[in-house]
């Protein structure tokens, strides 16, 4: 197992819902890891690009601080 | 403050309504911090709007309550500076989930033992001029340190407490200066050539120093009204009637709360009653945004908040269920849709904007793996593939539940480099240290050949150049090597990546000439410029196809032989 401290960590119920969220956040390119199929990992800062850009469509995902 | 509470709205109860007001004000605006540390005046003027007895800007006072309040909310931790903004801090749910009698505690002893809380400079009637020097060490000032407020604070509370039912102000002012005139400033040796003025303290917009001859009911006295018209009135210790100029002194036995909630369609929380509670009602504006105008106490019950609210572990279920138990109806039958909507809806997509996650590797089954205290003590909870994931700990409940000899990587500092270039365009990048920024490159560049090896592919190189430019993909690439790229690696990559055209291998005409007196004539005949395709060096040029022999047969003409072979004439 390895401890990643510090990453943002976005799941979506399908991998297609998550396909969607990283694009309108235009961060496809900046996922660190897909750790399964809806599964992504990013910076922190890219993480809070995607809450920001979903939030801005009137779509709010559960943040979990 | 234009009056002080009537009789009918006395206590402790709804001095902390005024609490409750400055800190969800704080929730819903976040203000920007100054440099003199104090939210801006945008946030003073609307947190002074929603107090009971808001202050008179007019005045030219400031707003005194607010800064009382936010003063008293920061020593409680109920608030906190990020950065430059102020925003509510993690010790305010708990503050709120105490009983009644236990906040009451807290908070009167936070206002007793504050050190940041300058009530002094708080005093209506007069001022401090030598607080706008800003500390410089040329400032004499009579006005007391933080001890002797303290003190103070402790001193009079004592003396009222004692003093009484319905005790006249200008009284129990007289009856201080009688048996404990030093309480908070010094007077003895009044009179003397160093003690004529109260030092550095004036009336408000006076011009000199206040005499001491006189001045006690000026200065004391003024910072008693104060003390007992605010802190002792909201706090719960006594209630001041400024009609009669009289106050008196309360038990603790104070009523229990008595009011409703009535959730309205368009999903405003209106909250009506004698008695508020701002457990309760804190409870309530945690997951609605606070809508502060005016002093009725009205919340909105909005997605953001809502899901907000989820994130923090909330269920909507109890939001729900506290929404029905305040409120003697049920819930608009709309509301009630949204916000099992809005629960639903949030749970199909979860984020971790700052997670620590433990990434199972192979079959490694995680569930069994992970001690159950430690992901109960760091909040793991399971994802999709077998990982888990929790927002990140601090630093102290990091190394408490970490299991031994496991690395952890933080992502909030520089990591190692990791991938070494190898012979024949492999680079080895050891999976146990991998960590994700260096695995997102080779991801970008590279195949994984084995579970250490990786191999660089064109296809791939060629998309990461066009889609961060061939320098910016070189870049990342060189900062995680642990050596320089080797020449092959960086002659493929910036072959892949469009930075070299094509080049030419193969056989080619070729004129060489040594002298560079005959390459200077050869080049100002248009003969010979017409088959030229480039010139390559000094004295040697790529002809056109045919240019050869055409040109052999061209300088033959003028009695010029030409060698058959490219090496010099000794």
């Amino acid at each position: 197992m390895k401890f990643h401290l510090h990453v943002g960590l976005i799941e979506a119920d399908t991998e297609q819902a998550l396909e969607e969220a990283l694009a309108i956040a235009r961060c496809r390119q900046r996922v660190l890891a897909r750790l399964a199929p809806n599964v992504a990992v990013l910076e922190k800062g890219d993480t809070q690009l995607v809450i920001t850009a979903l939030q801005e469509l009137g779509m709010h995902p559960k943040v979990i601080k | 403050m234009k009056s002080a509470l009537s009789t009918a709205r006395k206590g402790y109860r709804f001095g902390e309504l005024d609490l409750l007001s400055i800190v969800e004000t704080v929730m819903d605006r976040q203000p920007r911090v100054l440099k003199n540390g104090l939210p801006n005046l945008a946030y003073f003027r609307a947190a002074n709007a929603v107090l009971a007895q808001p202050d008179d800007e007019a005045e030219g006072h400031g707003f005194p309550q607010v800064e009382f309040w936010l003063t008293l909310a920061r020593e409680l931790d109920l608030v906190r500076d990020e950065g430059d903004r102020l925003v509510i801090s993690g010790g305010v749910d708990a503050f709120f989930q105490q009983p009644f009698a236990q906040r009451r505690e807290n908070i009167r002893q936070a206002f007793l033992d504050s050190h940041g809380l300058n009530d002094f400079a708080l005093v209506n009637e007069i001022e401090l001029p030598g607080l706008k020097k800003g500390g410089t060490v040329d400032v004499i000032t009579d006005a007391p340190d933080v001890a002797a407020r303290i003190a103070a604070r402790r001193k009079v509370l004592e003396l009222a407490l004692a003093a009484g039912t319905d005790t006249r102000m200008a009284r129990f002012i007289q009856q201080v200066q009688r048996e404990a005139p030093n309480f908070v400033i010094d007077h003895s040796g009044d009179g003397s050539w160093r003690k004529v003025y109260y030092r550095g303290i004036r009336e408000r917009s006076g011009r000199e120093d206040v005499e001491r001859d006189g001045g006690w009911d000026r200065v004391e006295g003024a910072y008693m009204r104060w003390l007992i018209a605010l802190p002792f009135t909201r706090l719960g210790w006594v209630d001041f009637d400024p009609a009669r100029g009289s106050f008196e002194v309360l038990d603790d036995n104070e009523p229990e709360p008595a009011f409703e909630i009535i959730i309205q369609p368009n999903f405003e929380v209106l909250a009506l009653g004698d008695r508020l509670d701002a457990g309760q009602l804190w409870q309530v504006a945690r997951f609605c945004r606070p809508a502060l105008e005016g002093r009725v106490r009205k919340y909105l019950l909005e997605k953001k908040a809502f899901t907000d609210a989820l994130g923090r572990g909330l269920s909507a279920a109890s939001m729900v269920a506290l929404l029905a138990e305040l409120s003697r109806k049920p819930l608009p039958q709309n509301v009630r849709y949204s916000l099992d909507e809005w629960g639903a809806s949030s749970e199909r997509m979860k984020i971790w904007p700052d997670a620590l996650v433990v990434e199972a590797e192979g079959v490694e089954d995680l569930g069994a793996l992970l001690t159950t205290a430690m992901r109960e003590k760091l909040g793991l909870v399971a994802v999709a593939g077998g990982h888990f994931a929790a927002p990140a700990p601090g630093p102290a409940a990091l190394r408490e539940h970490m299991p031994p000899r496991r690395a952890v990587l933080d992502y909030s500092r520089r990591l190692p480099a990791v991938i070494t270039p190898q012979p024949g365009l492999r680079l080895q990048a050891p999976s146990e240290i991998l960590h994700l920024r260096a695995r997102q490159l080779l991801e970008l560049v590279a195949r994984r050949q084995s579970t250490d090896f990786w191999q660089l592919d064109p296809a791939l190189a060629r998309d990461a150049a066009l889609a961060f430019g061939p320098d910016e993909m070189r870049r990342r690439i060189e900062e995680a090597l642990t050596r320089p790229l080797d020449p092959a690696h960086a002659l493929a990559l910036r072959g892949w990546s469009g930075e070299f055209e094509p080049a030419f291998a193969g056989n080619a005409e070729v004129f060489l000439c040594d002298s560079e007196a005959q390459s200077e004539l050869l080049e100002m005949l248009p003969d010979f410029s017409a088959w030229l395709d480039r010139k390559l060096g000094r004295g040697a040029y790529l002809l056109r196809p045919g240019g050869a022999a055409t040109l052999r047969k061209l300088l033959e003409s003028y009695g010029i032989k030409l060698r058959d072979h490219n090496r010099r004439s000794s």
